[in-house]
C-alpha cells in the first residue's frame, strides 16, 4: 500500500452505508479516482464539511495496486466554490465540466486536465454575468482539447490539408472538425460561417479575447459543443449535466 | 433462484446493508416463528400500499391531505421547504416551527440528471400563487446541491411579494471551535450577528 498526497477536486460524493461516503476525485497525481471516506457522515468526522461537490483540496489516498476503490484518509480543504451555488447558470457550467472530467479523463496521472478544471471552476465563480456564456464555452472546449479531442480548424480533420485562413469552413462533427473541400465533398459537412469560425477559434484560444456572442449565437455554440462532446466522448452515454447546461431550465424562471 | 437467495438479494439492495448483513438478517428471520415473519411481511406490504405522498405538501401520509396540512392550528402562511420527507419529522420534532411544509423530493443535481421538473417545484409555486403564503423558508441541506436548489427556488419566488428566508449555517451548539472545520467556521463568520 502506498500513501499518496495529491491536490484533488471532488467530482461526486455518494452516501455509502450509514456513515461513509464514496467520492470520485479529479486528482492531479493519479487522474480520476474513486475512494471511500470512512465515517465522513459522522457529526464529528475529520472530513467535516470538506467533501462537498466541486470543492478543492489536498487528498491523502491509501492506494493499492490494481484496486479500484482507494481509501481517503484525509482531505484538507483549500476552497469550497460557494459562489457557484449562488447562481444556477454557473453551477450548471461547473457541473458540465465535472461530468466531462468524470466520464472522460483517464485514471492515470493527467495534471493538465486537473489544472484546467481547477482554474475553470475558479473562473466560473467570479466571471461577470455578461461573460458567463463565453467562459463556460471556452472552459468546456479547453477541457475537451486537453483531453485530446480538440476540433481541427486550421487543417483538414481527415487528411491534414491546410485550410484557408479565413472565410466559411465545412465542419463535420463526426470527423472531428473542419474539412478541406475534397473531404467535405466526399464525407459531407455543414458550413461553419465566417463569424462562427472566428468565434470558435477565439473560444479555443485561452489567451484570445472572448468573442461577443448574442443569445442566438451563444445557443448555437452550445449546441455545437454538446454535439461534439456527445459524438467524440459520449459514446452513447447519457450526459445529464451537459444536457442541463444546454437546456438552461433556470432561464425560464 | 432459491427463496433464501431471493431474500438475501432483496435485503442487500437496501441502503447500508451489504451482502454479509443481508445473509445474517435472512438466517435470523429463518429462525423466527412464522407469525413474526408474517407480521414483518404485512408491515412491508402495508407501507407500500397505504403510504403515499401528500397531494398538498409531498410529505408521506396515509390520509389525504396529511395530518400537518389538515391541522388548523398550524400557520398556512409560512412554508418550510425541505428536500426529503424525513426532514419534516426532524424539523418538526426538534424545533418550534408551527407552519406547514413543502417536500421537494430531492435536490437539483445536474450530474445525476435531477432537474427542476423532477422535483415538486411547480406544486410549490402553485401553492404560493393560490395566495395566503407570507414566508417561504428554504431548509434544503447545506450542501452544494442544497444551496443551488435554494438559489433556484429563491429566483422563482422573487417578485411574488413574499418573504424568502434560508436556514442559517454556523457553529454546532455545544461544540468547540477547535474541532469545527474551516468551511463551517467561514460560514459562521460571514453570517455573524450583532449582539449589542
Ligand atoms: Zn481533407
Ligand atoms: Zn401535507
Amino acid at each position: 500500500m502506498t500513501l499518496v498526497t495529491t491536490p484533488a477536486i471532488v467530482l461526486s460524493a455518494l452516501r455509502y452505508g450509514e456513515t461513509s461516503k464514496i467520492v470520485r476525485l479529479a486528482t492531479r497525481e493519479l487522474g480520476v479516482q474513486s475512494a471511500i471516506a470512512k465515517g465522513a457522515l459522522r457529526p464529528r468526522s475529520r472530513f467535516g464539511a470538506a467533501l462537498q461537490l466541486l470543492s478543492d483540496g489536498v487528498a491523502q489516498l491509501l492506494t493499492k495496486e490494481h484496486r479500484e476503490l482507494h481509501v481517503l484518509t484525509a482531505f484538507d480543504i483549500t476552497r469550497v466554490p460557494v459562489g457557484l451555488a449562488a447562481d444556477v447558470g454557473r453551477y450548471a457550467a461547473a457541473s458540465a465540466l465535472a461530468e466531462v472530467m468524470l466520464r472522460f479523463a483517464p485514471a492515470d496521472p493527467h495534471a493538465a486536465s486537473y489544472d484546467l478544471l481547477r482554474d475553470a471552476l475558479g473562473l466560473l465563480e467570479v466571471t461577470p454575468p455578461a461573460a458567463l456564456d463565453q467562459i463556460a464555452l471556452r472552459t468546456l472546449w479547453r477541457l475537451v482539447s486537453v483531453l485530446g479531442f480538440a476540433p481541427a480548424l486550421e487543417s483538414c480533420a481527415r487528411d491534414g490539408q491546410p485550410l484557408p485562413p479565413d472565410g466559411a469552413l465545412p465542419f463535420n462533427t463526426r470527423e472531428g472538425g473542419a474539412l478541406c473541400a475534397a473531404c467535405a465533398a466526399r464525407h459531407g459537412a455543414s458550413s461553419l460561417p465566417p463569424d462562427a469560425r472566428a468565434d470558435l477559434t477565439a473560444l479555443l484560444d485561452p489567451a484570445g479575447e472572448l468573442p461577443l456572442l448574442d443569445q442566438r449565437h451563444a445557443a448555437s455554440h452550445r449546441r455545437l459543443l454538446s454535439r461534439y462532446i456527445r459524438f467524440h466522448l459520449g459514446e452513447g452515454a447519457e450526459l445529464p449535466a451537459l444536457e442541463f447546461w444546454l437546456r438552461r431550465p433556470w432561464t425560464v424562471a | 433462484m432459491s427463496a433464501i437467495e431471493e431474500l438475501i438479494t432483496e435485503l442487500a439492495r437496501l441502503p447500508g446493508i451489504g451482502r454479509k448483513t443481508a445473509q445474517r438478517l435472512t438466517f435470523h428471520l429463518l429462525q423466527q416463528p412464522a407469525e413474526q415473519v408474517g407480521r414483518l411481511a404485512a408491515a412491508l406490504t402495508g407501507v407500500s400500499e397505504r403510504v403515499r405522498a401528500c397531494t398538498e405538501c409531498g410529505n408521506l401520509t396515509e390520509e389525504q391531505p396529511c395530518a400537518i396540512c389538515r391541522d388548523p392550528r398550524r400557520d398556512p402562511a409560512v412554508l418550510c421547504v425541505v428536500e426529503e420527507p424525513s426532514a419534516v419529522s426532524v424539523v418538526d420534532r426538534a424545533t418550534e416551527f408551527r407552519g406547514r411544509y413543502h417536500v421537494l423530493g430531492g435536490r437539483l443535481s445536474p450530474l445525476d440528471g435531477v432537474g427542476p421538473e423532477s422535483l415538486r417545484i411547480a406544486p410549490l409555486l402553485e401553492r404560493v400563487d393560490r395566495g395566503g403564503v407570507r414566508e417561504v423558508i428554504l431548509a434544503t441541506n447545506p450542501s452544494m446541491e442544497g444551496e443551488v436548489t435554494a438559489t433556484y427556488i429563491q429566483q422563482l419566488l422573487a417578485g411574488r411579494g413574499l418573504r424568502v428566508t434560508r436556514l442559517a449555517r454556523g457553529l454546532p451548539v455545544g461544540g468547540d471551535l477547535e474541532y469545527v472545520d474551516g468551511v463551517t467556521l467561514q460560514h459562521a463568520l460571514s453570517a455573524r450577528q450583532e449582539i449589542g
